[in-house]
């Protein structure tokens, strides 16, 4: 003990004890750690800068300024302790919720994940079909400088005729037989051009590269490639940017954008659409009021709120009391075989969620089922609203029960055994005991878990998902199951049918998020008083 | 200094701090126990074994299922009992001899995986924790619950949205963007301070006049810290970093949209994805799997229990 | 004295442990972890991953032989393929096409195409007709969506009958007939069930379909050219409700052989172990069947009910596709237009998956019964729709299904059902 306390003390550099240094040591460290932060910002700036990456660059020197404020003055201490976690947190969590929120506010989603000028050049291109009696061409490029530097030019084998032609974005011209070398069917020579090899032609011909769209007019349309071949097509549909019409050339048929929901389509006089392909627009508060006034969402809204209630308190009740009581139990040094206790009971944890909530949705089948089998019971679990909500009790009960007996029995070791047992000696019983001293001290340091257990039920998508999918589902309201939570219903709004409506999901997400967070502060009030005995 | 000395020795436990006398109470149980009747025996200990029991046949009828289908080389869901029926190790065979599923690769990637992003949430909420116990600064009380009421927000809501961000971060770092072990470590960092308020709980009751002690005997707050206070907190550290490796061991919804590549995946999406294709037949091999991930979480909590179950006072030093 | 020494070296290792994460893990975001990388990554990860010239993506459980297909590829062209099996293809695919981070060429079922192109995420093939000529007819109008070819067929895909030819050894020429060979050994309790149809609590519209269309019912009906028609919806049809009339009567409250104890997570394990008579499933269920049941087994296509029409399960279509947004066009063009476009490759593939291909001159080598007979019965049903409002249609109708074997009244439950689709149709 005088070892460790010396030792200690020789190492109280005075100098220290404003801030959080320790001594030489600790003040080296961080000046090489503080140093290390600087320099990869500074290693990473000119790239940054090269690719116009601005945002990147504030938050990057953003956090080096930060660390170096927190941890090279002797200002404000707690920001010592809590920048590392705080920043993480700022960077993945909260700027995703923000990233979410902007997203609800838009229509993103299928059909919508592209901006308008992208949709219309993918809407004239896919319409491209092969002109009649289309020709097709064995395609090597070549180059009349180096292979990087250009003009490129195709060089075109017919494959039926065997003609070889030049194509370039003037025209299309035949070549001399003789001036080209054909092995294995590929042009693999030609006077005057430098041959580039796949790689190369398929380098150029990504996004931004020089090959990018390159197309040869013909009589009848254009000549592009197709991998290492190239076929004569034509798109009948153009598109006049000053009317934001699509015309079909062949048919005469126009197309305008018109509003459809949350997006627009263009859409002839006829009212038929041109394709399905709509793209991004903001939508304001659009996807808020449909959260809020759609008929299907308001009628089931009750039942599914209170049913989601109920699943998160009772599944964070009879865990907490199940954990609590095994516990308080096991957590007596007479008992022998406390680890082996112990061990066993976290089993049920140690088993990753999704493989065992998966395993205890088959245990639950009426016919096959363990559950049904070995109890020889004949209940139809998953087929009737109130066992398939039971069900999913059961189930979550074994999946978390080990959660809180873990928690409690940490934080029952944490509670100085003097005090039970001053209040023993005092007179006190068991029971007594547990309910004046113990359980108010577990509770100290348990309540805001039972908070966010409480958040995390009420969104534990996978509990319902994977055990019932939401299920059993009556036929006059397919979109409400039996088990449904608030999140499984409203996702299964919003991605169970033709179309995945991100944003609308990213706004029930915010919504739920709201909602759990008014329940959960709700809750601290009712639990304020305890907190504060800390 | 040398006068603070014996001081410093004492309020390394917090149990002397409050009752000097009671280390001579402590002993009194072994002894007394071996001489109970059986009556009193059974009132004061005994029923703690029945309960013990029955929580633990409800506890492991599943697991059993689970074992029993693992060894099951029919691996079907209606084939399985609990008891085990045969012993074939032909599925965890299975696990290691199919390219396809480089089960060993997924293996060594979650245990990466987890031990990075273990230590470093738990080290993060250990120092959050001891801010919000000890210090009493503005916003304090508000920066908590904003805190809880962040994390309540399930990460897998901003899956889109975190998926825009990193492709983003990707074209700038492409060694941390989509599709890398890295990125993903760093997407669960983001619950780094998941723990805080359990660690926080904890702290509170470690008591305060320990930390004044230790400042008056020229501790620096480092010192005190990382000498003092995580010493004696170990029992929760180690409660939750069991709980945080849990917690990465079974995360598979955004490991599902980060890693692609075969042979950077972990466990979870790894089977996920199997599990997803064919759960009919292939359930001896999910079982295999299941018991062979559970194994690293059963050996850590034997390796913690120690810290654990010790608690408070086997981190005093009483020599 | 002893534990005074160790508690002084476990915090200091905590110290450089904690500070080295500081500077690597903690601070997040931008800088920092490029020091993690290279020590983390770099010994971990040959530095080729992610930089393939070609990139697939498909079903976890189909990279298997695509790999191997892609490897030739590879080797011919002297580039380098990575394979990567996602476990929400579709859904990932689209998110990352339209962020340029997917993949070049995406492995799936004809019906994903629909929501494909609505969201421009694929790009039309350009196959002279002589190639096409190569495919089945069906597999080809499967591939096509809006008088574009937008997949390269491999393979196609339906339901069959499998039977334990131990206890229904014949030809069948009707539904009444399969259910009538094995009902004696049910009735003998020697068998769970005559005929599996796995449906469970949601019931499954998938496997519904040939007994369905068998009784005259349709989902959407088809134009002249062979479109699917999302306003000709057919669920309140009176031939529809025949066909729930009569697919009640083999319900839990009539002949208790469709029931939804059966599911997708035992169908196939009952009847490996031998305990039904016959089962409705498709070729993903043959390597178990065989692997069980060695000789005794057959595979026929499903039958319809006695009389009347016959049966037309949903066919598939699984094939290649070149995204809209891959970084390697060229690469993806050529992979489905030349790589898998031949008689080789799909040959290759064919040994390899062991499914019914869709290239005619493959199937005329194929000796395989089995094959043959899922072949066939991949020709008799008709293009699962891929238009899509067919997404709205599959979990209600799934529902209905279920609540009808379970003994709700069919006539009723169409007619609601047929509303729910139709409004969500409607937006």
């Amino acid at each position: 003990m005088e070892q460790r306390v010396a030792s200690r003390a020789g190492r109280g550099d005075p100098a220290g004890t404003g801030g959080g240094s320790g001594g030489v040591a600790g003040t080296l460290v961080k000046v090489v750690a503080l140093g290390t932060i600087v320099g990869l910002a500074v290693m990473l700036t000119p790239a940054l800068v090269g690719t116009q990456q601005w945002a990147f660059l504030i938050v990057l020197w953003g956090i080096v300024a930060v660390l170096a404020v927190t941890y090279a003055t002797r200002r404000f201490v707690p920001a010592k302790y809590l920048v590392p976690g705080t920043l993480l947190l700022v960077l993945f969590v909260v700027y995703p919720i923000l990233m979410t929120f902007q997203l609800s506010t838009t229509n993103y989603g299928d059909g919508t994940r592209t901006t308008k000028e992208v949709t219309i050049s993918r809407i004239i291109g896919s319409a491209a079909q092969q002109v009649e009696g289309a020709r097709t061409f064995e395609l090597s490029v070549g180059s009349e400088g180096t292979a990087t530097s250009g003009p490129y030019t195709f060089l075109l084998m017919d494959t039926g005729t065997g003609d070889i032609f030049a194509g370039t974005p003037d025209g299309i011209r035949e070549l001399d037989p003789d001036t080209i070398t054909v092995e294995d069917g590929v042009i693999t020579a030609a006077e005057g051009y430098t041959l580039l090899d796949r790689r190369q032609v398929n380098e150029l011909s990504q996004q931004g590269g020089e090959l990018e769209g390159f197309a040869v007019p013909t009589e009848d349309g254009v000549i592009t490639a197709q991998g290492f071949s190239a076929v004569e097509l034509s798109s009948p549909l153009e598109y006049d940017e000053t009317t934001d019409t699509i015309t079909n050339v062949n048919t005469g048929a126009k197309y305008t954008p018109v509003q459809s929901g949350d997006r627009k389509y263009f859409t002839n006089a006829d009212g038929e659409r041109l394709s399905d392909q709509s793209w991004g627009e903001n939508v304001g508060l659009d996807n808020y009021v449909r959260a809020f006034t759609d008929p299907r969402i308001s009628s089931d809204f009750v039942g599914i709120f209170a049913w989601t209630l109920a699943f998160a308190v009772l599944s964070v009740g009879t865990t907490f009391v199940l954990g609590l009581f095994l516990a308080t139990v096991l957590n007596d040094a007479r008992v022998r075989g406390q680890r082996a206790y112990r061990s066993i009971l976290l089993l049920p944890y140690a088993i990753p969620g999704f493989i065992a909530l998966l395993i205890w949705s088959s245990f639950f089948n009426s016919e096959f089922g363990l559950i049904n089998n070995m109890l020889n019971l004949d209940i139809n679990w998953l087929g009737n609203p109130f066992w398939a909500k039971v069900a999913v009790l059961l189930a979550n009960l074994w999946l978390g029960f080990p959660y809180m007996f873990l928690v409690c029995t940490g934080a029952l070791q944490a509670i100085p055994a003097d005090l039970k047992e001053a209040a023993s000696l005092d007179g006190a019983t068991g029971w007594t005991n547990f309910r004046k001293i113990t359980f108010p001290l577990l509770l100290v340091a348990i309540a805001p878990l039972l908070v966010s257990s409480f958040a995390f039920n009420f969104n534990n998508f996978n509990a319902i998902f994977l055990l019932t999918e939401g299920g059993p589902f009556s036929p006059d309201n397919p979109t409400a199951g039996g088990t449904d939570i608030l999140i499984s219903y409203t996702y299964r709004l919003a991605f169970g049918g033709a179309e995945q409506q991100i944003g609308f999901a990213s706004a029930i997400s915010v919504v739920l998020f709201v909602l759990t967070g008014v329940l959960a502060a709700i809750q601290f009030r009712a639990t304020r008083t305890l907190e504060e005995v800390g | 200094m040398t006068q603070v000395n014996p001081q410093a020795g004492q309020v390394t436990s917090p149990s002397d701090l409050t009752d000097p006398a009671q280390r001579g109470e402590t002993s009194k149980n072994s002894p007394a126990g071996n001489k109970m009747s059986f009556g009193r025996w059974f009132r004061e200990v005994g029923w703690r074994h029945i309960v013990g029991i029955i929580a633990i046949v409800y506890a492991i009828i599943p697991i059993l299922y689970i074992l029993s289908a693992s060894l099951n080389p029919v691996g079907s869901v209606s084939a399985t009992s609990v008891l085990p029926q045969t012993f074939s190790l032909d599925n965890y065979v299975a696990l290691f001899t199919n390219p396809d599923r480089p089960f060993a690769r997924w293996f060594l990637n979650t245990m990466l995986v987890a031990i990075i992003v273990v230590v470093t949430s738990i080290f993060c909420s250990a120092l959050a924790a001891y801010a919000f116990s000890r210090f009493r600064f503005k916003g304090r009380r508000g920066s908590l619950l904003t805190l809880l009421l962040i994390q309540m927000f399930p990460q897998f809501l901003a899956a889109a949205a975190l998926f825009i961000l990193f492709t983003s971060i990707g074209d700038v770092l492409p060694a941390i963007g989509l599709d890398t072990i890295a990125g993903y470590i760093l997407v669960l960092l983001g619950g780094a301070l998941g723990q805080v308020w359990l660690i926080k709980g904890f702290f509170d009751s470690v008591p305060r006049e320990l930390d004044e002690a230790a400042v008056m005997d020229g501790a620096t707050h480092t010192q005190l810290y990382f000498k003092i206070i995580l010493p004696l907190v170990r029992p929760i550290l180690a409660v939750t970093g069991l709980l945080a490796f849990i917690g990465v061991l079974g995360e598979f919804i955004l490991a599902s949209i980060f890693l692609r590549d075969n042979e950077i995946k972990t466990l979870a999406v790894g089977l996920y994805g199997l599990l997803d294709a064919d759960r009919t037949n292939n359930l001896g091999i999910f079982a295999a799997a299941a018991v062979l991930t559970s194994i690293p979480v059963i050996l850590l909590f034997q390796y913690l229990q120690k810290f654990i179950v010790g608690g408070i006072t086997a981190g005093s030093v009483k020599g | 004295m002893r534990n005074s020494t160790k508690r002084n070296t476990v915090p200091s290792l905590a110290v450089i442990v904690g500070l080295s994460l500081f500077i690597t893990g903690c601070s997040g975001g931008g800088a920092a972890e490029t020091a993690e990388e290279p020590t983390e990554e770099s010994s971990e990860q040959p530095a080729v991953r992610g930089d393939e010239d070609l990139i697939i993506w498909a079903d976890p459980v189909r990279i298997e032989y695509i790999k191997e297909i892609a490897d030739t590829f590879a080797q011919e062209n002297g580039i380098t393929v990575g394979v990567q099996g996602i476990v929400n293809t579709r859904a990932d695919f689209i998110t990352a096409n339209s962020a340029g981070n997917g993949p070049d060429v995406i492995a799936g079922a004809h019906d994903w195409i629909g929501q494909l192109v609505q969201n421009g995420a694929v790009e039309p093939l350009q196959l002279t007709p002589d190639d096409l000529a190569g495919y089945s007819l069906t597999a080809v109008q499967a591939s096509t969506y809006e008088d574009q070819l937008y997949a390269l067929p491999y393979a196609v895909e339906s339901v069959a009958l499998y039977c334990n030819t131990e206890y229904a050894p014949g030809t069948y020429a009707s539904i009444e007939d399969v259910i009538a060979a094995s009902q004696p050994a049910v009735d003998a309790g020697t068998l769970d069930v005559p005929l599996i149809l796995q449906q469970g609590e949601l019931g499954d519209a998938y496997h519904m379909q040939p007994l369905f269309t068998s009784g005259g019912g349709y989902v959407f009906g088809r134009d002249a050219e062979g479109n699917y028609d999302p306003t000709d919806l057919g669920l309140n049809k009176p031939e529809s409700i025949a066909a729930a009339q009569k697919i009640a009567s083999l319900g839990e409250t009539g002949a208790n052989t469709i029931r939804r104890s059966i599911s997708g997570d035992n169908y196939l394990s009952l009847f490996t172990e031998g305990r039904a008579g016959c089962m409705v499933s498709g070729p993903w269920a043959l390597p178990d069947v065989k692997k069980a049941l060695g000789e005794n087994y057959s595979i026929q296509p499903v039958p319809g009910f006695a009389g009347m029409q016959p049966a037309q399960p949903f066919m598939g279509s699984q094939g290649f596709m070149v995204a809209s947004n891959g970084k390697n066009k060229t690469f993806a063009q050529e992979f489905v237009t030349n790589g898998v476009n031949s008689e080789e490759s799909m040959t290759q593939l064919f040994e390899l998956s062991n499914q019914p291909p869709a290239m005619v001159s493959v199937r005329e080598g194929i000796t395989d019964e089995d094959v043959l007979a899922l072949a066939t019965a991949a020709d008799q049903g008709a293009p699962m729709p891929a238009i899509p409002a067919m997404a709205e249609v599959f979990a209600p109708l799934g529902q209905a299904w279920s609540a009808i074997i379970g003994g709700a009244d069919p006539t009723e439950t169409m007619n609601q059902t047929h509303e729910t689709i139709a409004q969500a149709i409607a937006g």
